[in-house]
């Protein structure tokens, strides 16, 4: 009689999640991914999950892919990413959610679910059980809390959390400092002044080619041509 | 032949079809070469381009503008893991519109192992020679006037002087370039000699029509032929499909996609090259070093690449080369590439005008063994592909030498600090302090690793059970479809790649011509 596969087997027992680093043998399984794909299933569900998030007042526009609660981890986030003082502005002045969820709409749509299962995973309170033994969201934790978190995620043996903080540490980081107002506290000047937004776009058609620095002319003197070897047939 | 036409996405609101010689997927610097030889030669030629057609008005010198509108990915292209971020344009003239002007002919020893290795026979100097030349006086390529170097790559023109470390000046293509150091953002007085202010426009005077803002899904195949290239028009801002259909007929169809979006394009259309497709992509995978000066460097100002040093790039047969160059230092590229955190983010940031970026880029697919990354298909994204570059050990032994070497460089020239782009930054003060760096993790995503260098995925050979095109090009299994661009690169090249991938495309046009019949 041919043996119960592992999954035949499992049915009917319940999952055992080991905690992180508890099994050596267990490595190879947890660079396959499969775990942290078991984990971002986790990010909408369960018991310690359906704990309220801390919300933060919700932007002077309307969100158009983010929700509240994902807004507001974005926020917490980068809040400790970028602890700003004067003269920075802070990242709700310059609020990096809105910007995020504005950048969100040149992203592919499979990329934009990706961005919001990675805020609900990183506010989740069962996945903070299971990576850090804490059972408050993200958003509830104290800053020193909230910077071990993000730490732990940084320097995670799991690739996907490495990889996690990598898209939110630059999401934040390229949205705040592609506002001009942050450029004050970095000696940034600015683009210089030789943009010329009136200057008339060429399609060709009847069109005749402007002179420009691409079109070519040819150098003065123009070479002499060659002495064409060439006879009639 | 009567003028053609640049049509963008706003004009195409009705399905379409075309027919013609030939169909060119992709704009950028081998697309472009290969359409403007096409067009001499009288054929009748149309251009897909996915990305849309941006120009000087355009060019506002912001890398928020830049990244949404000029970039794949708005910039955030990467491998599947992120561990690698990817640098590459996405408008009419390619990465030719975005890069920073570094042009180099394929190096003979490249030449050579292409020659011995791949059996590219044909690819020889001479061969090559006429036609690097004419590109070279087209788009006005000259070396970079030592006079006129920036502050950023004086560093490291005397601190490779002060080691004894073999240095060059970089050719660039600029014509009345007034030194503002914005290339990645687009170049504001179109001094950048980039496609889409020359060779595509000299194109479109003799009958090149392109249509920006279409993206190509696929080649359909009956037989040995691609009948037909199946497209989608897109929206110029959102990326997103506007429900219009695009088809052209041609007797012989291109692939200029670019690598990466080559292979693609060419796995969306089960054409797999019996599992080569897509395999063998390299990157020249870079590490960088940002030095701390006293006086300000305005890294940001000023041709962003005037000097290399090719000293590290034989380092023996069991080594990984590398190759060193200056960045431009602008908030959005040294925010996200860099690795800071926190209070130590914003410390670091507020030393702008003071830093220095180095980088060293690995010659990857070289070494035998060194075998690149793997291009994929995802199910689900319209714009986006699976792609996974294994880090290698030799990789990261690469690297590291790489980050010490140009630590060195950075202190004889003067560097207060040097720190490493690992995710916590190793902070070197003298070259005492070099050792730490052994102490570092050498791992993904614990080192910022990046690459403006996709190439390869579809390697041109002789033989056929190491390459998907022939030496001319041809896709194999097929008789029509050719691929002109840096995805026919069996190897990575050891110098910036734009220059190489004209010659290519300008030598490459004879074959593609002959195919049209």
């Amino acid at each position: 009689m041919r043996p119960p596969s592992w999954q035949e087997a499992a049915v009917g027992k319940p999952m055992y999640i080991p905690p992180p680093g508890a099994l050596r043998s267990r490595r190879s399984f947890l660079k396959r991914g499969v775990w942290g794909g078991l984990l971002l299933g986790l990010s909408g569900t369960g018991f310690l999950a359906l704990r309220g998030s801390k919300l933060w007042p919700a932007p002077a526009q309307p969100l158009q892919y983010l929700d509240l609660t994902e807004y507001s981890v974005l926020h917490a986030i980068a809040a400790r990413l970028l602890p700003c003082v004067a003269p920075a502005p802070t990242t709700l002045e310059v609020d990096v959610g809105l910007e995020i969820d504005r950048a969100l709409d040149r992203l592919d749509a499979s990329a934009v679910s990706e961005i919001k299962n990675l805020l609900r995973l990183f506010e989740n309170g069962l996945a903070g059980f299971l990576f850090g033994r804490r059972t408050k969201p993200f958003t509830q934790l104290a800053p020193e809390d909230q910077d071990a978190v993000l730490r732990e995620w940084q320097d995670s043996r799991l690739v996907l959390r490495r990889t996690g903080f990598t898209a939110l540490r630059t999401l934040v980081m390229g949205v705040y400092f592609a506002t001009p107002a942050t450029w004050k506290g970095t000696g940034y000047p600015g683009p210089p002044a030789f943009h010329q937004p009136g200057l008339p776009v060429w399609k060709g058609g009847a069109e005749p080619r402007p002179l420009g620095n691409g079109t070519w002319v040819e150098p003065s003197p123009a070479p002499a041509p060659e002495p064409s070897t060439e006879t009639e047939p | 032949m009567r003028q053609g036409r640049i049509y963008t996405a706003d004009e195409l609101d009705a399905d379409m079809e075309l027919s013609c010689d030939v169909c060119i997927v992709g704009s950028g610097p081998g697309g472009a070469w290969l359409a403007h030889e096409l067009v001499s030669r009288g054929r009748s030629v149309v251009m897909l381009e996915e990305g849309p057609y941006r120009t000087a008005r355009d060019f506002d010198l912001t890398e928020r503008t830049a990244f949404a509108n000029l970039y794949q990915e708005v910039g955030n292209r990467g491998t599947d893991d992120l561990a690698v971020k990817i640098f590459q344009g996405r408008s009419v003239g390619g990465g030719t519109t975005v890069n920073w002007c570094s042009s180099f002919r394929t190096p003979e020893r490249i030449l050579q192992l292409w020659r011995e290795r791949h059996g590219l026979s044909a690819l020889t100097p001479e061969a090559l020679a006429p036609h690097f030349d004419a590109i070279e006086r087209r788009l006005h390529i000259a070396e970079w006037p030592e006079a006129a170097m920036n502050r950023s790559n004086r560093v490291l023109w005397d601190g490779l002087g002060a080691l004894g470390y073999s240095r060059g000046l970089i050719k660039r293509n600029v014509h009345n370039c007034a030194n503002l150091g914005y290339c990645g953002m687009g170049c504001a007085l179109e001094a950048k000699q980039s496609m889409g202010v020359t060779v595509l426009p000299d194109a479109v005077e003799k009958g090149l029509s392109i249509y920006a803002n279409v993206s190509a899904r696929r080649l359909r195949i009956l037989g040995r032929r691609v009948v037909e290239v199946q497209a989608e028009v897109l929206d110029s801002l959102s990326r997103r499909p506007t429900g219009v259909a695009f088809r052209v007929r041609a007797k012989v169809t291109a692939a200029c996609c670019g690598a990466l979006n080559t292979p693609a394009l060419l796995l969306r259309s089960a054409l797999t090259g019996g599992g080569r497709v897509g395999r063998r992509t390299f990157l020249h995978p870079l590490a960088a070093m940002l030095a701390v000066f006293d006086e300000p460097v305005n890294a940001h100002s000023g041709a962003p690449q005037a000097v290399y040093s090719h000293h590290f790039l034989d380092r023996g047969p069991d080594r990984i080369g590398f190759f060193l160059e200056a960045a431009p230092i602008h908030p959005v590229l040294a925010a996200t590439v860099g690795t800071f955190t926190g209070a130590d983010q914003l410390a670091i940031m507020a030393r702008l005008p003071n830093l220095q970026a180095t980088i060293g880029l690995a010659a990857d697919g070289i070494l035998p063994g060194d075998e690149g990354g793997t291009v994929g298909i995802r199910d689900q994204g319209f714009g986006r592909l699976a792609f996974d570059y294994p880090l290698s050990e030799a990789t990261f032994e690469a690297l590291r030498e790489a980050c010490k070497q140009m630590a060195r460089v950075q202190f004889a020239a003067g560097a207060r600090e040097v720190y490493s782009l690992h995710s916590h930054p190793v902070r070197l003060r003298s070259i005492d302090d070099l050792p730490r760096l052994d102490a570092a993790p050498w791992e993904r995503l614990r080192l910022r690793i990046a690459t403006a260098h996709p190439l390869g995925g579809c390697a041109m050979g002789a033989d056929p059970a190491t390459s998907v095109l022939d030496p001319h090009l041809r896709y194999r299994e097929l008789d029509n479809l050719f691929v002109v661009d840096g995805s026919a690169f069996p190897t990575s090249l050891g110098v910036n790649p734009q220059e190489s991938i004209m010659g290519l495309s300008r030598w490459a046009a004879q074959h593609v011509d002959a195919a049209i019949g």
